[in-house]
């Protein structure tokens, strides 16, 4: 006896993905809590750089690719581009709403506030609520081919806010730090053992972002028959009538 | 049929190829731009029929701009600082009642098919779109008068620039989603897309009111116009296919 198509999906996944994130990640965790140094004046709770800073990256590749991913609904229809846009949209605010939780518990310490209205929470936040409309906009009820094209206007569309978080802390005087690594300066002001934690914590979330993409496309993409399949399904035969050209 | 809607459907000049197939024009030339001008023309004359509009967002604006002055209880100067930030917010809010009655004549008249079949699709939005930002420049002036005599706010000419830069961008993007949710009951859904996607002119509107150094924040209007404009077209045929 086979494999149904939905458990021989599940098997084609491959295993050496979810491997590697959860090795990175050990390492990760190993380099940002033991090998890297407490920060100067912030103490322990700059560690929580090595979650915030990885979340919010993987969100932005997260929203790029349900960019991707919905130009390609738009141009070519396929079902497994619009399962890779709900996929890559739902890792996307997980990690949005993952970043705003770090930096509040961060900010609790540093500012001596959860929330302040400041640029760059604003529009992350406006972000995350972009993206959960994206996904309200993909439960609407309705023929599921227009859904997700609608849903795909929504992706491109919206996908504009994305730039302005990230200019955001240029932009304006805010609290936020601007960008440490991505500034056009020779060297970035921060540690080697930092960076390599940074870094290593970014590998691993994109890591384990790759995987969640794939369990959830697998999940996503509608099960196709095999011919087996048709042949043993021997229900009535739809009748189609067409009407003839005008 | 109300007047304003079947005067246009009726109207010949409408089908560009002459056909009389409801085959979809081509948007080339001074077409193109009949099409728009016929667009407004008959989208003005269903509001001026209506009133859908005018009774709807003075109102609410206006609402908006007493209840915060209540229910902020901040002194005057502050109220002043508050207010270019508080028109923006309070012209995006309306905005989501506009998106939500930018099809209803063709959609009582069960006419959206017959004007979509009969105009192309970029006619179609741009047509629309200039209507929807017409109202929301005459929305924006009269919260800014408003803003004057109540808050005392103090606009500058970039202030007012800035409005009318930043405007087309938000109608396109309204337009979309207004097609986008027509049959839609989400109201709050659509709130939620059309405030956020209005996020770039809400904080430079604001910004250009409250600093002297307005060029980066023009630079961002622009290419925020630029952007909507170009993305919307690019899916508004989609769009109309759903």
């Amino acid at each position: 006896m086979g494999l149904s198509p939905e458990k021989h999906r599940h098997r084609s996944i491959r295993p050496g993905l979810g491997t590697l994130a959860l090795v990175a990640m050990a390492v990760a965790l190993a380099l940002g809590l033991v090998v890297a140094p407490a920060e100067a004046i912030q103490g322990q709770a700059q560690r929580l750089m090595y979650v915030h800073v990885p979340a919010a990256w993987t969100a932005f590749a997260a929203f790029a690719l349900v960019l991707v991913a919905s130009v390609a609904v738009l141009m070519r229809r396929h079902p497994r581009w619009d399962a890779r846009a709900q996929a890559a949209a739902e890792l996307g605010v997980g990690m949005t709403a993952l970043a705003i939780v770090e930096g509040s518990l961060w900010g609790h310490t540093a500012w001596g506030v959860w929330w302040t209205w400041d640029a760059r929470l604003v529009t992350t936040a406006v972000l995350l609520l972009l993206y959960l409309g994206y996904l309200g906009v993909r439960g609407l009820p309705g023929d599921r081919v227009h859904v997700s094209r609608r849903a795909a206007v929504v992706g491109v569309v919206g996908f504009v806010q994305v730039p302005v978080v990230h200019f955001s802390v240029l932009w304006w005087r805010t609290l936020h730090q601007p960008p440490t690594l991505l500034q056009p300066t020779a060297s970035p002001p921060i540690s080697p053992l930092m960076l390599t934690a940074l870094l290593a914590a970014v590998v691993a979330f994109m890591l384990g972002g790759a995987w969640f993409l794939r369990r959830r496309v697998a999940q996503l993409v509608p099960v196709e028959p095999s011919p087996s399949a048709d042949h043993a399904d021997t229900g009535p035969v739809p009748v189609v009538v067409t009407r003839g050209a005008s | 049929m109300n007047q304003a809607t079947s005067k246009v459907v009726d109207s010949g000049p409408m089908d560009v190829e002459g056909t009389g197939t409801g085959r979809s024009a081509k948007p080339d030339g001074p077409r193109f731009w009949q099409q728009v001008v016929l667009l407004v023309r008959r989208d003005l004359a269903v509001e001026a029929a209506t009133r859908e509009a005018s009774a709807t967002v003075p109102p609410l604006i206006l609402a908006g701009l007493l209840l915060a002055g209540l229910g902020f209880e901040l002194p005057p100067e502050s109220l002043a600082v508050l207010a270019p930030g508080l028109v923006w917010l309070l012209v995006l809010t309306a905005a989501v009642p506009l998106a939500r009655s930018l099809l209803a004549a063709e959609r009582d008249d069960d006419a959206w098919d017959l004007l979509r079949a009969l105009t192309s699709p970029s006619a179609l939005l741009a047509g629309k779109a200039t209507t929807l930002c017409l109202l929301l420049w005459l929305a924006w002036g009269f919260g800014g008068v408003l803003a004057l005599a109540l808050l005392e706010a103090q606009w500058s000419v970039a202030a007012v620039l800035a409005a009318a830069v930043a405007m087309p961008g938000v109608a396109v993007n309204v337009t979309v989603y207004g097609v986008l949710m027509a049959e839609q009951r989400r109201p709050a859904l659509l709130t939620t897309l059309v405030l956020t996607a209005g996020l770039p002119a809400l904080v430079a509107g604001s910004q250009v009111a409250a600093t002297e150094q307005t060029g980066p924040w023009f630079v961002l209007l622009g290419v925020y116009d630029l952007v909507a404009i170009v993305t919307a077209w690019a899916v508004f045929p989609t769009l109309l296919d759903t």
